[in-house]
């Protein structure tokens, strides 16, 4: 283990022996009476990079000042001799200004071993009968297996910090065919845009809008330097709203069950949040949605012949923990996500 | 392509989506707009819940400025926005607000305000739906129904629909209440009428359903056979402060909460599983419970199952109060009742002799909307312990504050002996869920802008309840004898008559 990775070791609290977790928990809040532990989930987090831990923490620490659970922390080091680490640490929030309500964080630092090891250590320590949440950062590498996946509930992974997202897609669609996979994938790439699609749809609100779509010739996506990924999860999803075919084409050209061609276009502008600007265009129209109204808003623009409307849309939430714990508030609303996929696939080839 | 078929509408997750429209609200200088109404529409705009093109206007009749009206509304809005207060938000939401000025009895007023509208409509391109809050006193309601009927601004224009959310009382007594739902339906239709009752819009009594359809465990155990009694209790640690002493004493507790908020507790507490959640199925189910409410008529049942009172000079929280006659804007020799307490029974298959007893309160010790379900002692009692007082498993749903859910439940006292401690399970809102729940006003405007109606009162509802209340109501103020008018001193749990009344059947209130 690495200096640097042993000094940022502090911040999981107190380091306990592996068969001893549990019962130092006891310890933990057996005699506590100003604080209450409160568990809705287990939360994992799981990581290959041994700069995550600090960071993690501190997501952890965001993430159950709204979701109370049992936050797990797993680092798995490759390589070496099997050895494993633990610590316990909670992470509190004052309620009605007096009493303070608790989340617990286990934290595994697991060097060498094999998947089998880190799933049955994640096995031992979930709280019971509660589902298990699992952030798999980074790449689906070949610890992302069956014997570990078959046991989530929910899964969130970042598409756009894959190396080679159309291996991980892959590997993603071939979880999920399995029949003991039964979780349900959330996309943070996919999730970040949330806000940013509802103002979109918030343009079609009315009829001679709609009328408009089926006229539809130009999609225009810019999203910011590294996020091409997220620019293609949004033109999939008109796509796939639309009902069109993906055409084989120089660009990406969808083509409308009608047999109207829409052609879409992506392009990189600058820094900051991974979509900058949705533009659709027919010969009458133009409605767009883009950041050019502040960090906090979306402006969207409604252009139809000469009637012309503004408006201002909350914006998504920046951080991955707010991201996260917006999705867990909101349950549900994946299966539009699976169905993008292929599309998606088929514009990564 | 019609509205329904927005085809990137379908990210937006299990949420109700409000059609694009216009709020016309009547009375829009008044408290209600201040404090609940402008505040929820600004939180719903935040979470991103308003349609595209969304207006409102704030009809009333002091004159003023769109600008002055919005600066009010703002000043308003940073002392009662749930999630705080953006002035870049406020800024883009509040350009969307205007004032219209005219008196409720001038038509000249409604024929400019249906101008104003078309103007709207032609801004945005196309006509928009319309819907009318009355948050005006209910004196106004017929008037402004019959300039809304004579405008022709009750109709939808170019297939919208038009919509009236009328604001609580709903009348003061069955024949008020059946005029003011005949003015109403004259001027929309009933799928159009939206009658408030704030409690529905509250998470805990939306999830006394989910507690009772959605777990298994609850429901097989939901009658007679095992549950001994309810409890729904509704207490306030204040009295009449700010002038309300001069509505109040016009309506007293029975009207005031009894009739809708406490009925409406009853009712999901006590209904049988709907077929499904539409508005009509479910308020179907609920309007049953009050049909099949056991009468009672004549001063001597009344007096017998009812318990009204007055509460005199004490102490709440360490500070002195001084009785309900004393108080502002309350007259001397008043009879109106400021705490309730009433033992019902509902006259079904699921519900044959088990007593409800509820009882609503000013200046009580503290501040606790409750609904406890008692169940009976197991049919054999091997322990010793058993059959005591507090032994009985009790299912507690806290509607506020504090929300959630606990149940008690005995356990083995650890030792040697065999003694039994009743223990408690809880389940608390704020620990559980770290967010924070919707304004009910959030919710309801929502549902109102979406279409649903289930958590509003139906026509039927109203008036069925109001035609219990009005025989109670009949009795206490009869000319003849009348059943008393009890007393108890502030910050006290009640008249002991109101502990007589469930003593009479070996029972007990709940100790909140
Ligand atoms: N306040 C609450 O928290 C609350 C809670 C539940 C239910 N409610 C119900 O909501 C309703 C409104 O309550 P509130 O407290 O907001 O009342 P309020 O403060 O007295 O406001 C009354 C409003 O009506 C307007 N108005 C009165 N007479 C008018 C007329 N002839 N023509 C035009 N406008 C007229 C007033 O306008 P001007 O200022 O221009 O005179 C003002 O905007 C009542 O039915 C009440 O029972 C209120």
């Amino acid at each position: 283990m690495s200096a640097t990775l042993e000094d940022s070791l502090a911040i999981l609290g107190q380091e306990v022996p592996l068969g001893l977790v549990d019962k130092a928990l006891k310890e933990l809040w057996g005699h506590d009476e100003v604080r209450t532990r409160a568990s809705l989930m287990n939360f994992a987090i799981y990581s290959e990079d041994p700069a995550s831990i600090t960071p993690n923490t501190r997501l952890l620490e965001e993430i159950t000042s709204e979701h109370a659970c049992r936050g797990l922390l797993l680092l798995a080091l490759p390589g070496g001799e099997p050895h494993a680490r633990a610590w316990i640490t909670a992470h509190c929030q004052l309620h009605d200004g007096h009493k303070s309500v608790c989340s617990e964080q286990i934290s595994f630092v697991l060097e060498g071993g094999t998947m089998n090891q880190v799933r049955n250590i994640v096995f031992a320590h979930l709280d019971s009968d509660l589902p298990l949440v699992c952030w798999w950062q980074g790449d689906l590498s070949a610890n992302f297996s069956e014997r570990f996946y078959s046991v989530m509930d929910m899964l969130f992974i970042d598409s756009s910090s894959w190396k080679n997202p159309a291996h991980d897609f892959a590997v993603l669609a071939g979880a999920l065919e399995q029949s003991t996979a039964r979780f349900r994938v959330y996309d943070l790439s996919w999730l970040r845009s949330h806000l940013f699609r509802t103002a979109l749809a918030s343009c079609f609100s009315n009829a001679t809008a709609l009328e408009e779509l089926r006229h539809l010739q130009f999609v225009e996506i810019t999203h910011s330097k590294g996020h091409r990924l997220a620019g293609l999860l949004i033109a999939a999803w008109i796509g796939v709203r639309l009902k069109c075919k993906l055409e084989a084409s120089d660009g990406i050209k969808l083509v409308t069950p009608e047999g109207q061609s829409i052609s879409v276009t992506l392009s990189e502008s600058g820094e900051g949040e991974a979509l900058q600007r949705i533009e659709l265009r027919s010969a009458n129209a133009s409605l767009s949605v883009s950041r050019d109204c502040g960090a906090a808003y979306v402006c969207t623009t409604v252009q139809i012949g000469d009637h012309r409307h503004d408006q201002m849309l909350p914006a998504d939430p920046v951080t991955d923990a707010a991201v996260i714990s917006e999705q867990l508030s909101r349950l549900g609303g994946q299966s539009l996500y699976l169905q993008m996929v292929p599309m998606l696939r088929g514009m990564l080839r | 392509m019609s509205e329904l078929e927005n085809p990137f509408q379908e990210t937006l997750i299990q949420r109700h989506r409000a059609d694009s429209c216009t709020v016309v609200i009547f009375g829009a200088t008044g408290d209600l707009t201040h404090r609940k109404l402008i505040p929820a529409l600004y939180n719903l705009a935040a979470g991103g819940d308003l349609p595209q093109q969304f207006k409102v206007v704030g009809f009333a009749r002091r004159e003023k400025t769109d600008d002055e009206f919005r600066a009010e509304l703002e000043e308003s809005n940073k002392k009662n926005s749930r999630q705080g207060h953006d002035a870049t938000l406020w800024a883009s939401f509040s350009q969307n607000i205007d004032y219209h000025r005219s008196e409720f009895q001038d038509l000249a007023g409604y024929q400019s305000l249906k101008l104003l509208l078309e103007e709207f409509d032609k801004e945005r391109g196309v006509p928009a739906n319309r819907l009318f809050y009355l948050a005006s006193a209910p004196e106004f309601f017929d008037q402004i129904m019959l300039m809304l009927r004579q405008s022709g601004l009750n109709e939808g224009v170019g297939g919208k629909w038009a919509r009236v959310v009328c604001e609580k009382p709903f009348g003061k007594d069955l024949a008020t209440a059946r005029h003011l739902n005949e003015v109403v339906n004259a001027t929309f239709h009933e799928k159009d009428t939206y009658r408030i009752d704030h409690y529905l819009g509250k998470e805990t009594a939306q999830n006394i359903m989910v507690l009772r359809f959605a777990n298994l465990m609850f429901e097989p155990n939901w009658n007679s056979r095992y549950i001994d009694h309810v409890q729904i209790t509704c207490a306030e640690n204040l009295g009449m402060e700010g002038g309300r002493g001069a509505y109040y004493d016009t309506a007293g507790a029975l009207r005031d909460m009894v009739q809708n908020h406490l009925f409406q507790l009853l009712s999901l507490v006590a209904m049988e599983p709907p077929t499904d959640l539409s508005a009509d199925s479910v308020r179907d189910e609920k309007v049953k419970v009050i049909r099949a409410l056991r009468r009672y008529q004549g001063v001597d049942e009344v007096a017998k199952n009812i318990v009204r009172a007055q509460y005199i000079a004490g102490s709440v929280d360490g500070v002195e109060r001084v009785g309900y006659r004393q108080e502002d804007r309350v007259n001397p020799k008043s009879m109106t009742e400021c705490y309730v307490a009433l033992r019902l029974f509902v006259n079904t298959w699921r519900w044959q002799g088990v007593p409800f007893y509820m009882r609503v309160g000013k200046q009580l010790p503290k501040k606790a909307t409750e609904i406890s379900v008692h169940f009976k002692y197991p049919p054999q009692a091997p322990f010793p312990t058993t059959l005591q007082r507090g032994t009985r498993n009790v299912l507690v749903i806290r509607i506020q504050p504090d929300e959630g859910i606990s149940l008690r439940m005995l356990s083995k006292l650890p030792g040697v002996q065999l003694l039994l401690q009743p223990v408690k399970m809880d389940f608390r809102y704020s620990t559980s869920f770290g967010k924070a729940s919707p304004e009910a006003y959030e919710r309801l405007l929502l549902d109102a802008m979406a279409g649903d109606a289930t958590l509003f009162a139906r026509r039927d509802e109203v008036e069925n309840a109001w035609s219990f209340i009005d025989e109670i109501e009949h009795a206490w103020h009869n000319d003849g004898p009348q059943p008393p008018m009890n007393e108890y001193p502030a910050g006290s749990w009640g008249p002991k008559e109101a502990d007589d009344l469930l003593a009479a059947d070996g029972r007990v209130w709940r100790r909140l």
